[in-house]
Protein backbone atom coordinates (compact mmCIF):
# COMPACT_ATOMS: atom_id res chain seq x y z
CA UNK A 1 0.00 0.00 0.00
CA UNK A 2 1.27 3.30 -0.72
CA UNK A 3 1.54 6.07 1.17
CA UNK A 4 0.41 9.92 0.91
CA UNK A 5 2.46 12.16 3.14
CA UNK A 6 0.52 15.41 3.78
CA UNK A 7 3.37 18.50 4.78
CA UNK A 8 3.50 21.88 4.99
CA UNK A 9 3.56 24.87 7.40
CA UNK A 10 1.93 24.92 10.83
CA UNK A 11 -1.75 26.10 10.10
CA UNK A 12 -1.46 25.68 6.53
CA UNK A 13 -4.80 23.32 7.05
CA UNK A 14 -3.48 20.00 6.74
CA UNK A 15 -5.48 18.34 9.15
CA UNK A 16 -9.21 19.86 7.61
CA UNK A 17 -7.23 18.81 3.86
CA UNK A 18 -7.00 15.60 5.07
CA UNK A 19 -10.29 15.08 6.89
CA UNK A 20 -12.28 16.82 4.23
CA UNK A 21 -10.05 14.56 1.28
CA UNK A 22 -11.20 11.36 3.22
CA UNK A 23 -15.26 12.89 3.14
CA UNK A 24 -14.60 13.58 -0.88
CA UNK A 25 -13.67 9.96 -1.13
CA UNK A 26 -16.65 8.98 0.59
CA UNK A 27 -16.15 7.91 3.37
CA UNK A 28 -18.78 9.09 6.18
CA UNK A 29 -16.18 8.57 9.54
CA UNK A 30 -12.59 8.26 9.36
CA UNK A 31 -10.44 5.43 11.21
CA UNK A 32 -7.55 7.49 12.15
CA UNK A 33 -4.41 5.67 13.81
CA UNK A 34 -2.46 8.35 15.89
CA UNK A 35 1.09 8.22 16.36
CA UNK A 36 3.76 9.19 18.00
CA UNK A 37 7.24 8.47 18.78
CA UNK A 38 6.85 8.65 22.91
CA UNK A 39 3.12 6.50 23.46
CA UNK A 40 3.33 4.40 20.70
CA UNK A 41 0.23 4.47 18.82
CA UNK A 42 -3.54 3.86 19.09
CA UNK A 43 -6.83 4.11 16.80
CA UNK A 44 -10.20 5.78 17.21
CA UNK A 45 -13.04 5.61 14.82
CA UNK A 46 -14.86 9.17 14.42
CA UNK A 47 -17.49 10.84 12.44
CA UNK A 48 -16.59 13.45 9.70
CA UNK A 49 -17.95 16.23 11.51
CA UNK A 50 -16.29 15.52 15.29
CA UNK A 51 -13.14 14.77 13.70
CA UNK A 52 -13.00 18.58 12.29
CA UNK A 53 -13.97 19.55 15.43
CA UNK A 54 -11.73 18.11 17.97
CA UNK A 55 -8.57 17.90 15.10
CA UNK A 56 -8.72 20.79 13.33
CA UNK A 57 -7.96 24.18 15.02
CA UNK A 58 -6.47 27.93 14.24
CA UNK A 59 -4.21 27.49 16.84
CA UNK A 60 -0.47 26.73 15.86
CA UNK A 61 1.14 23.53 16.46
CA UNK A 62 -1.81 21.62 17.17
CA UNK A 63 -0.90 18.14 15.74
CA UNK A 64 1.57 16.71 17.33
CA UNK A 65 1.21 13.50 16.25
CA UNK A 66 1.11 11.75 13.07
CA UNK A 67 -2.65 10.77 12.19
CA UNK A 68 -2.62 7.95 9.76
CA UNK A 69 -6.10 6.67 7.71
CA UNK A 70 -6.12 3.87 5.39
CA UNK A 71 -8.40 5.75 2.03
CA UNK A 72 -9.52 4.10 -1.48
CA UNK A 73 -9.88 6.00 -4.66
CA UNK A 74 -12.43 3.87 -7.16
CA UNK A 75 -10.18 1.74 -9.73
CA UNK A 76 -12.34 0.74 -12.89
CA UNK A 77 -14.16 -1.99 -11.19
CA UNK A 78 -12.57 -2.12 -7.74
CA UNK A 79 -10.55 0.62 -5.60
CA UNK A 80 -6.71 1.29 -4.98
CA UNK A 81 -6.09 1.77 -1.42
CA UNK A 82 -3.63 3.94 0.35
CA UNK A 83 -2.68 4.99 3.54
CA UNK A 84 -2.83 9.34 3.88
CA UNK A 85 -0.54 10.74 6.57
CA UNK A 86 -1.68 13.90 8.54
CA UNK A 87 2.09 15.42 10.04
CA UNK A 88 2.53 17.96 12.57
CA UNK A 89 3.37 21.42 10.89
CA UNK A 90 6.82 22.25 10.40
CA UNK A 91 8.33 25.31 11.32
CA UNK A 92 11.77 27.69 10.57
CA UNK A 93 13.98 28.18 13.19
CA UNK A 94 14.30 26.11 16.26
CA UNK A 95 11.11 25.79 18.29
CA UNK A 96 11.12 26.06 22.03
CA UNK A 97 8.88 23.24 22.54
CA UNK A 98 10.58 20.24 22.88
CA UNK A 99 6.78 17.94 22.42
CA UNK A 100 6.66 20.20 19.06
CA UNK A 101 10.51 19.71 18.07
CA UNK A 102 9.27 15.86 18.48
CA UNK A 103 6.28 15.89 16.17
CA UNK A 104 8.60 17.50 13.48
CA UNK A 105 11.49 15.30 13.58
CA UNK A 106 8.78 12.11 13.46
CA UNK A 107 7.23 13.78 10.90
CA UNK A 108 10.70 13.80 8.71
CA UNK A 109 11.36 10.43 9.57
CA UNK A 110 8.12 9.15 8.13
CA UNK A 111 8.62 11.41 5.04
CA UNK A 112 11.39 8.85 3.58
CA UNK A 113 8.64 6.21 3.97
CA UNK A 114 6.08 8.05 1.94
CA UNK A 115 5.77 7.64 -1.86
CA UNK A 116 3.65 10.40 -2.33
CA UNK A 117 4.05 14.33 -1.04
CA UNK A 118 1.45 16.57 -0.78
CA UNK A 119 2.70 19.96 0.90
CA UNK A 120 0.42 22.72 1.76
CA UNK A 121 0.82 26.11 1.18
CA UNK A 122 -1.58 28.55 2.67
CA UNK A 123 -2.03 30.94 0.04
CA UNK A 124 -4.09 33.40 1.63
CA UNK A 125 -1.55 34.18 3.81
CA UNK A 126 1.47 34.49 0.94
CA UNK A 127 -1.16 36.38 -0.74
CA UNK A 128 -1.59 38.85 2.30
CA UNK A 129 1.74 39.00 3.34
CA UNK A 130 5.65 39.77 2.02
CA UNK A 131 6.94 35.91 0.47
CA UNK A 132 9.67 36.98 2.90
CA UNK A 133 7.08 35.99 5.81
CA UNK A 134 5.01 33.48 4.43
CA UNK A 135 7.00 31.27 2.63
CA UNK A 136 9.37 29.50 4.97
CA UNK A 137 12.91 28.22 4.35
CA UNK A 138 11.38 25.29 5.05
CA UNK A 139 9.00 24.96 2.38
CA UNK A 140 11.78 25.74 0.22
CA UNK A 141 13.57 22.62 1.61
CA UNK A 142 10.78 20.46 1.16
CA UNK A 143 10.07 21.39 -2.93
CA UNK A 144 13.89 20.36 -3.54
CA UNK A 145 13.23 17.47 -1.52
CA UNK A 146 10.17 16.72 -3.28
CA UNK A 147 11.86 16.75 -6.58
CA UNK A 148 13.40 13.63 -6.10
CA UNK A 149 9.94 12.06 -5.51
CA UNK A 150 8.06 11.52 -8.81
CA UNK A 151 4.99 11.86 -6.75
CA UNK A 152 5.16 15.44 -5.17
CA UNK A 153 2.25 18.22 -5.74
CA UNK A 154 2.05 21.42 -3.72
CA UNK A 155 -1.26 22.17 -2.78
CA UNK A 156 -2.15 25.92 -2.39
CA UNK A 157 -4.84 26.10 -0.04
CA UNK A 158 -7.65 28.53 1.21
CA UNK A 159 -8.55 29.61 -2.09
CA UNK A 160 -12.38 30.30 -0.63
CA UNK A 161 -10.32 33.59 0.99
CA UNK A 162 -11.15 36.80 -1.34
CA UNK A 163 -7.71 38.38 -3.38
CA UNK A 164 -6.27 34.97 -3.16
CA UNK A 165 -4.84 35.10 -6.92
CA UNK A 166 -1.97 37.15 -6.47
CA UNK A 167 -0.80 34.25 -3.59
CA UNK A 168 -1.49 31.66 -6.30
CA UNK A 169 0.90 33.54 -8.79
CA UNK A 170 3.63 33.85 -6.43
CA UNK A 171 3.05 30.32 -5.12
CA UNK A 172 3.86 29.58 -8.82
CA UNK A 173 6.81 31.91 -9.15
CA UNK A 174 8.66 30.59 -6.21
CA UNK A 175 8.55 27.29 -6.77
CA UNK A 176 8.73 26.80 -10.56
CA UNK A 177 8.27 23.31 -12.27
CA UNK A 178 6.12 21.78 -9.80
CA UNK A 179 3.09 20.33 -9.79
CA UNK A 180 0.58 23.24 -8.07
CA UNK A 181 -3.27 22.92 -7.33
CA UNK A 182 -5.14 25.07 -6.11
CA UNK A 183 -7.96 23.60 -3.52
CA UNK A 184 -9.79 25.02 -0.62
CA UNK A 185 -9.97 22.36 2.25
CA UNK A 186 -12.64 23.67 3.84
CA UNK A 187 -15.10 23.80 0.57
CA UNK A 188 -13.28 21.06 -0.82
CA UNK A 189 -12.77 22.55 -3.65
CA UNK A 190 -9.99 21.18 -6.36
CA UNK A 191 -10.08 17.47 -4.55
CA UNK A 192 -10.97 15.99 -7.79
CA UNK A 193 -7.66 17.11 -9.02
CA UNK A 194 -6.13 15.67 -5.98
CA UNK A 195 -8.02 12.70 -6.05
CA UNK A 196 -6.51 12.28 -10.04
CA UNK A 197 -2.70 13.33 -8.51
CA UNK A 198 -2.83 10.71 -6.52
CA UNK A 199 -4.42 7.92 -8.71
CA UNK A 200 -1.69 8.66 -11.16
CA UNK A 201 0.95 7.99 -8.66
CA UNK A 202 -0.03 4.79 -7.21
CA UNK B 1 26.34 22.16 14.16
CA UNK B 2 25.26 20.32 10.86
CA UNK B 3 28.22 18.37 10.71
CA UNK B 4 28.48 16.42 7.50
CA UNK B 5 29.47 13.22 9.17
CA UNK B 6 26.01 12.76 10.60
CA UNK B 7 24.97 13.20 6.76
CA UNK B 8 24.08 9.49 6.27
CA UNK B 9 22.52 8.66 9.74
CA UNK B 10 19.07 9.65 9.54
CA UNK B 11 18.12 8.58 12.83
CA UNK B 12 20.59 11.33 14.32
CA UNK B 13 19.37 13.88 12.00
CA UNK B 14 15.69 12.96 13.03
CA UNK B 15 17.76 13.20 16.99
CA UNK B 16 19.64 16.60 16.28
CA UNK B 17 15.97 18.08 15.23
CA UNK B 18 13.86 16.49 18.67
CA UNK B 19 17.13 18.29 21.16
CA UNK B 20 16.70 21.70 18.76
CA UNK B 21 19.82 21.45 18.04
CA UNK B 22 18.99 21.71 14.23
CA UNK B 23 16.41 23.40 12.57
CA UNK B 24 13.62 21.05 10.22
CA UNK B 25 15.29 23.34 7.05
CA UNK B 26 18.55 22.38 7.89
CA UNK B 27 17.34 18.69 8.61
CA UNK B 28 15.64 18.24 5.19
CA UNK B 29 18.97 19.25 3.14
CA UNK B 30 20.85 16.77 5.41
CA UNK B 31 18.61 14.02 4.38
CA UNK B 32 18.27 15.68 0.74
CA UNK B 33 22.22 15.63 0.34
CA UNK B 34 22.36 12.09 1.28
CA UNK B 35 19.82 10.82 -1.04
CA UNK B 36 21.47 10.17 -4.60
CA UNK B 37 19.78 11.47 -8.01
CA UNK B 38 18.01 8.36 -8.65
CA UNK B 39 15.84 8.85 -5.80
CA UNK B 40 16.93 5.55 -3.81
CA UNK B 41 18.04 7.11 -0.19
CA UNK B 42 22.06 5.57 0.15
CA UNK B 43 20.56 6.06 3.97
CA UNK B 44 19.07 2.63 3.30
CA UNK B 45 22.75 1.40 3.64
CA UNK B 46 23.05 -0.17 7.15
CA UNK B 47 26.53 0.17 9.20
CA UNK B 48 26.80 -3.13 9.19
CA UNK B 49 26.50 -3.23 5.19
CA UNK B 50 28.81 -0.43 5.16
CA UNK B 51 31.34 -2.30 7.25
CA UNK B 52 31.05 -5.31 4.98
CA UNK B 53 31.45 -3.15 2.21
CA UNK B 54 35.14 -2.06 3.55
CA UNK B 55 35.90 -5.82 4.35
CA UNK B 56 35.37 -6.92 1.30
CA UNK B 57 37.97 -4.04 -0.17
CA UNK B 58 40.06 -5.52 2.19
CA UNK B 59 39.95 -9.43 1.44
CA UNK B 60 40.13 -8.51 -2.44
CA UNK B 61 43.70 -7.15 -1.91
CA UNK B 62 46.14 -9.84 -3.48
CA UNK B 63 47.83 -11.95 -0.69
CA UNK B 64 48.26 -10.19 2.58
CA UNK B 65 46.52 -13.35 4.33
CA UNK B 66 47.97 -12.73 7.78
CA UNK B 67 47.61 -8.93 7.92
CA UNK B 68 43.72 -9.28 6.90
CA UNK B 69 43.02 -11.74 9.49
CA UNK B 70 45.13 -9.26 11.95
CA UNK B 71 42.42 -6.72 10.89
CA UNK B 72 39.66 -8.32 10.97
CA UNK B 73 40.74 -9.89 14.71
CA UNK B 74 41.22 -6.15 15.82
CA UNK B 75 37.99 -4.87 14.24
CA UNK B 76 35.76 -7.95 16.05
CA UNK B 77 37.96 -7.06 19.79
CA UNK B 78 36.90 -3.23 18.94
CA UNK B 79 33.76 -4.52 18.42
CA UNK B 80 32.99 -6.46 20.71
CA UNK B 81 34.45 -3.81 23.61
CA UNK B 82 32.29 -1.17 22.53
CA UNK B 83 29.32 -3.89 22.94
CA UNK B 84 30.47 -4.46 26.85
CA UNK B 85 30.96 -0.90 27.05
CA UNK B 86 27.64 -0.44 26.57
CA UNK B 87 26.52 -3.58 28.58
CA UNK B 88 28.65 -1.65 31.34
CA UNK B 89 31.48 -4.42 31.66
CA UNK B 90 34.90 -3.42 32.89
CA UNK B 91 37.04 -2.48 29.86
CA UNK B 92 40.47 -1.02 29.52
CA UNK B 93 40.33 1.89 27.01
CA UNK B 94 41.36 0.39 23.49
CA UNK B 95 45.01 1.80 21.69
CA UNK B 96 44.94 1.35 18.16
CA UNK B 97 48.31 2.93 17.52
CA UNK B 98 50.11 0.36 15.26
CA UNK B 99 53.27 -0.56 13.45
CA UNK B 100 53.99 -1.25 10.23
CA UNK B 101 56.75 -3.43 9.20
CA UNK B 102 57.44 -4.44 5.77
CA UNK B 103 59.15 -3.72 2.26
CA UNK B 104 58.17 -0.67 0.50
CA UNK B 105 55.20 -1.56 -2.15
CA UNK B 106 54.13 -4.32 0.20
CA UNK B 107 50.52 -2.60 0.79
CA UNK B 108 50.78 -0.79 3.86
CA UNK B 109 49.30 3.09 2.91
CA UNK B 110 46.55 0.91 1.18
CA UNK B 111 45.89 -1.10 4.37
CA UNK B 112 46.18 2.04 6.97
CA UNK B 113 43.50 3.60 4.56
CA UNK B 114 41.21 0.66 4.74
CA UNK B 115 41.69 0.92 8.36
CA UNK B 116 40.82 4.37 8.38
CA UNK B 117 37.46 4.08 6.80
CA UNK B 118 36.74 0.93 8.81
CA UNK B 119 37.07 2.79 12.03
CA UNK B 120 35.14 5.82 10.50
CA UNK B 121 32.25 2.99 10.27
CA UNK B 122 32.72 2.12 13.35
CA UNK B 123 32.70 4.91 15.07
CA UNK B 124 36.02 4.94 16.64
CA UNK B 125 37.74 7.95 14.52
CA UNK B 126 35.30 10.39 13.64
CA UNK B 127 36.58 11.46 10.13
CA UNK B 128 38.53 8.45 9.16
CA UNK B 129 41.14 10.01 6.49
CA UNK B 130 44.86 9.17 6.50
CA UNK B 131 47.65 12.01 6.54
CA UNK B 132 50.91 10.59 5.27
CA UNK B 133 54.20 12.09 6.49
CA UNK B 134 57.79 11.32 6.75
CA UNK B 135 60.89 12.77 8.63
CA UNK B 136 60.72 15.60 6.81
CA UNK B 137 57.14 16.72 7.29
CA UNK B 138 57.80 16.41 11.28
CA UNK B 139 61.22 17.57 11.73
CA UNK B 140 62.48 21.21 11.40
CA UNK B 141 65.75 22.50 10.59
CA UNK B 142 66.21 24.99 13.89
CA UNK B 143 65.40 24.46 17.56
CA UNK B 144 62.01 24.76 18.75
CA UNK B 145 60.41 24.29 15.54
CA UNK B 146 59.81 20.66 15.08
CA UNK B 147 57.35 20.37 17.80
CA UNK B 148 55.22 23.26 16.28
CA UNK B 149 55.68 21.17 12.79
CA UNK B 150 55.17 17.97 14.29
CA UNK B 151 51.97 19.26 16.07
CA UNK B 152 50.45 21.18 12.80
CA UNK B 153 50.72 17.47 11.26
CA UNK B 154 48.78 15.84 14.13
CA UNK B 155 46.00 18.61 14.33
CA UNK B 156 45.56 18.01 10.67
CA UNK B 157 45.30 13.81 11.34
CA UNK B 158 42.82 14.74 14.39
CA UNK B 159 39.80 11.76 13.78
CA UNK B 160 41.85 10.03 11.26
CA UNK B 161 45.25 8.21 10.87
CA UNK B 162 48.66 10.21 10.92
CA UNK B 163 50.51 7.60 9.00
CA UNK B 164 54.53 8.11 9.22
CA UNK B 165 56.46 6.32 6.70
CA UNK B 166 59.94 5.51 7.47
CA UNK B 167 59.46 6.23 10.82
CA UNK B 168 62.82 4.66 11.93
CA UNK B 169 64.43 7.90 10.40
CA UNK B 170 63.23 10.33 13.27
CA UNK B 171 65.66 8.47 15.84
CA UNK B 172 68.81 8.88 13.18
CA UNK B 173 71.07 11.47 13.34
CA UNK B 174 71.66 10.74 17.00
CA UNK B 175 71.18 12.63 20.44
CA UNK B 176 71.25 16.27 18.91
CA UNK B 177 68.59 15.66 16.35
CA UNK B 178 65.47 17.17 16.36
CA UNK B 179 63.78 13.58 15.38
CA UNK B 180 63.87 12.91 18.96
CA UNK B 181 61.53 16.23 19.62
CA UNK B 182 59.03 15.27 17.14
CA UNK B 183 58.87 11.84 18.84
CA UNK B 184 58.01 13.18 22.52
CA UNK B 185 55.21 15.66 20.80
CA UNK B 186 53.86 12.89 19.19
CA UNK B 187 53.74 11.24 22.25
CA UNK B 188 52.23 13.78 24.26
CA UNK B 189 49.57 14.32 22.10
CA UNK B 190 48.86 10.65 21.71
CA UNK B 191 48.14 10.67 25.07
CA UNK B 192 45.90 13.82 25.06
CA UNK B 193 43.66 12.61 22.41
CA UNK B 194 43.78 9.08 23.19
CA UNK B 195 40.13 8.57 21.59
CA UNK B 196 40.01 9.99 18.06
CA UNK B 197 43.72 9.66 16.48
CA UNK B 198 45.42 6.28 15.57
CA UNK B 199 48.91 7.08 14.60
CA UNK B 200 50.78 4.58 12.48
CA UNK B 201 54.78 3.81 12.22
CA UNK B 202 55.61 2.27 8.84
CA UNK B 203 58.97 1.33 7.56
CA UNK B 204 61.64 -1.34 6.91
CA UNK B 205 61.27 -4.33 9.49
CA UNK B 206 65.02 -4.34 10.44
CA UNK B 207 65.13 -0.30 11.28
CA UNK B 208 62.10 -0.27 12.64
CA UNK B 209 63.14 -3.01 15.08
CA UNK B 210 66.14 -0.66 15.92
CA UNK B 211 64.31 2.46 16.17
CA UNK B 212 61.76 0.60 18.78
CA UNK B 213 64.45 -1.06 21.16
CA UNK B 214 65.85 2.11 20.92
CA UNK B 215 62.92 4.13 22.47
CA UNK B 216 61.67 1.64 25.07
CA UNK B 217 58.86 4.23 25.49
CA UNK B 218 57.44 3.29 22.05
CA UNK B 219 56.67 -0.12 22.26
CA UNK B 220 54.21 -0.05 25.01
CA UNK B 221 52.31 3.09 23.19
CA UNK B 222 52.32 0.77 19.83
CA UNK B 223 50.36 -2.32 21.09
CA UNK B 224 49.97 -3.71 17.40
CA UNK B 225 52.43 -4.92 14.93
CA UNK B 226 51.49 -5.79 11.77
CA UNK B 227 54.11 -7.63 9.58
CA UNK B 228 53.90 -7.16 5.75
CA UNK B 229 55.42 -9.73 4.48
CA UNK B 230 57.14 -9.83 0.64
CA UNK B 231 54.69 -10.85 -2.21
CA UNK B 232 55.19 -14.36 -3.84
CA UNK B 233 55.74 -14.72 -7.21
CA UNK B 234 52.38 -16.07 -8.15
CA UNK B 235 50.87 -13.08 -6.03
CA UNK B 236 53.01 -10.57 -7.95
CA UNK B 237 52.41 -11.92 -10.97
CA UNK B 238 48.57 -11.74 -9.88
CA UNK B 239 48.62 -8.18 -9.14
CA UNK B 240 50.19 -7.53 -12.94
CA UNK B 241 47.11 -9.33 -14.14
CA UNK B 242 44.76 -7.55 -12.36
CA UNK B 243 46.67 -3.88 -12.71
CA UNK B 244 45.99 -4.89 -16.76
CA UNK B 245 42.44 -6.15 -16.33
CA UNK B 246 41.35 -2.46 -14.75
CA UNK B 247 43.23 -0.82 -17.62
CA UNK B 248 41.76 -3.27 -19.87
CA UNK B 249 44.81 -4.40 -21.61
CA UNK B 250 45.64 -8.60 -21.71
CA UNK B 251 48.60 -11.20 -21.68
CA UNK B 252 48.89 -13.10 -24.49
CA UNK B 253 50.48 -16.77 -23.84
CA UNK B 254 53.79 -16.10 -24.36
CA UNK B 255 53.57 -12.91 -22.84
CA UNK B 256 52.13 -14.77 -19.51
CA UNK B 257 54.89 -16.75 -19.43
CA UNK B 258 57.94 -14.13 -20.12
CA UNK B 259 55.64 -11.93 -17.40
CA UNK B 260 55.94 -15.17 -14.58
CA UNK B 261 59.62 -15.93 -15.40
CA UNK B 262 60.85 -12.50 -14.98
CA UNK B 263 58.91 -12.15 -11.44
CA UNK B 264 60.48 -15.50 -10.74
CA UNK B 265 64.08 -14.59 -11.62
CA UNK B 266 63.91 -11.22 -9.68
CA UNK B 267 62.52 -12.79 -6.73
CA UNK B 268 64.82 -15.56 -6.56
CA UNK B 269 67.55 -13.14 -7.02
CA UNK B 270 66.25 -11.60 -3.60
CA UNK B 271 66.79 -8.16 -4.54
CA UNK B 272 66.36 -6.02 -1.25
CA UNK B 273 64.18 -3.32 -3.02
CA UNK B 274 62.06 -5.70 -5.52
CA UNK B 275 59.14 -8.15 -4.10
CA UNK B 276 56.60 -5.09 -3.95
CA UNK B 277 53.87 -3.77 -5.97
CA UNK B 278 55.24 -0.82 -7.21
CA UNK B 279 58.00 -2.32 -8.80
CA UNK B 280 55.37 -4.98 -10.74
CA UNK B 281 53.29 -1.40 -11.74
CA UNK B 282 56.48 0.00 -13.30
CA UNK B 283 56.98 -2.74 -15.34
CA UNK B 284 53.15 -2.69 -16.35
CA UNK B 285 53.26 0.33 -17.18
CA UNK B 286 56.61 0.40 -19.25
CA UNK B 287 54.70 -2.54 -21.36
CA UNK B 288 51.82 -0.46 -21.99
CA UNK B 289 53.90 2.23 -23.41
CA UNK B 290 56.01 -0.33 -25.19
CA UNK B 291 53.09 -1.66 -26.71
CA UNK B 292 51.68 1.96 -27.87
CA UNK B 293 55.12 2.21 -29.84
CA UNK B 294 54.70 -1.19 -31.68
CA UNK B 295 51.19 -0.48 -32.56
CA UNK B 296 51.56 3.28 -33.70
CA UNK B 297 53.81 2.88 -36.62
CA UNK B 298 50.57 0.79 -38.17
CA UNK B 299 47.51 2.40 -40.08
CA UNK B 300 44.94 -0.19 -38.67
CA UNK B 301 44.92 -2.02 -35.42
CA UNK B 302 41.51 -3.77 -34.12
CA UNK B 303 39.90 -4.01 -30.89
CA UNK B 304 42.24 -7.19 -29.83
CA UNK B 305 45.34 -5.80 -30.89
CA UNK B 306 44.86 -2.48 -28.72
CA UNK B 307 44.33 -4.82 -25.74
CA UNK B 308 47.01 -7.39 -26.56
CA UNK B 309 50.26 -7.08 -24.76
CA UNK B 310 52.81 -9.07 -26.23
CA UNK B 311 55.82 -10.85 -25.02
CA UNK B 312 57.95 -7.83 -27.18
CA UNK B 313 56.80 -5.35 -25.07
CA UNK B 314 57.43 -6.39 -21.68
CA UNK B 315 61.37 -5.81 -21.11
CA UNK B 316 63.44 -7.58 -19.36
CA UNK B 317 65.18 -5.43 -16.87
CA UNK B 318 63.00 -4.55 -13.73
CA UNK B 319 64.09 -1.63 -11.83
CA UNK B 320 63.11 -1.51 -8.41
Amino acid sequence: MKRVIILGQTNAGKTLFTINFAAYLGVQSITFTFSDKQRGSYTRTIEIQDAIELLVSDRAHHTRSIQSAVLQIPWGKAAKRFEILDTAGLSDGIHSDETVRRGMAYTLATVREAEIILHVLDSALIAKKNVLHSIGEVDYQVAQFGQLHTGYAILANKIDVPHVKEGLDKICEEFPGHFVIPISALLKLGFKEVRDFVKRHL
Amino acid sequence: MANELHVNEPERIYGLVEHGEISVSEALSMIRKSTNQFGKAEVEISKEERIAKIQRELTKLIGLDSVKSLVLEIQAFVEITQRRISARLASDPVVLHMIFKGNPGTGKTTVARIIGKLFLEMGVLSKGHSVEVERADLVAEYIGQTAQRTREQLRKAAGGILFIDEAYSLARGGEKDFGKEAIDTMVKTMEDQRSDLIVILAGYSEPMEEFLETNPGLKSRFPITIEFPDYSAFELFKIAEEMLEQRDYQLNKAARRKLFRIIEDVRKKEQVNFGNARAIRNLIEKSIRQQAVRLVSKKTTSRTQLMEISDDDIQEVVDA
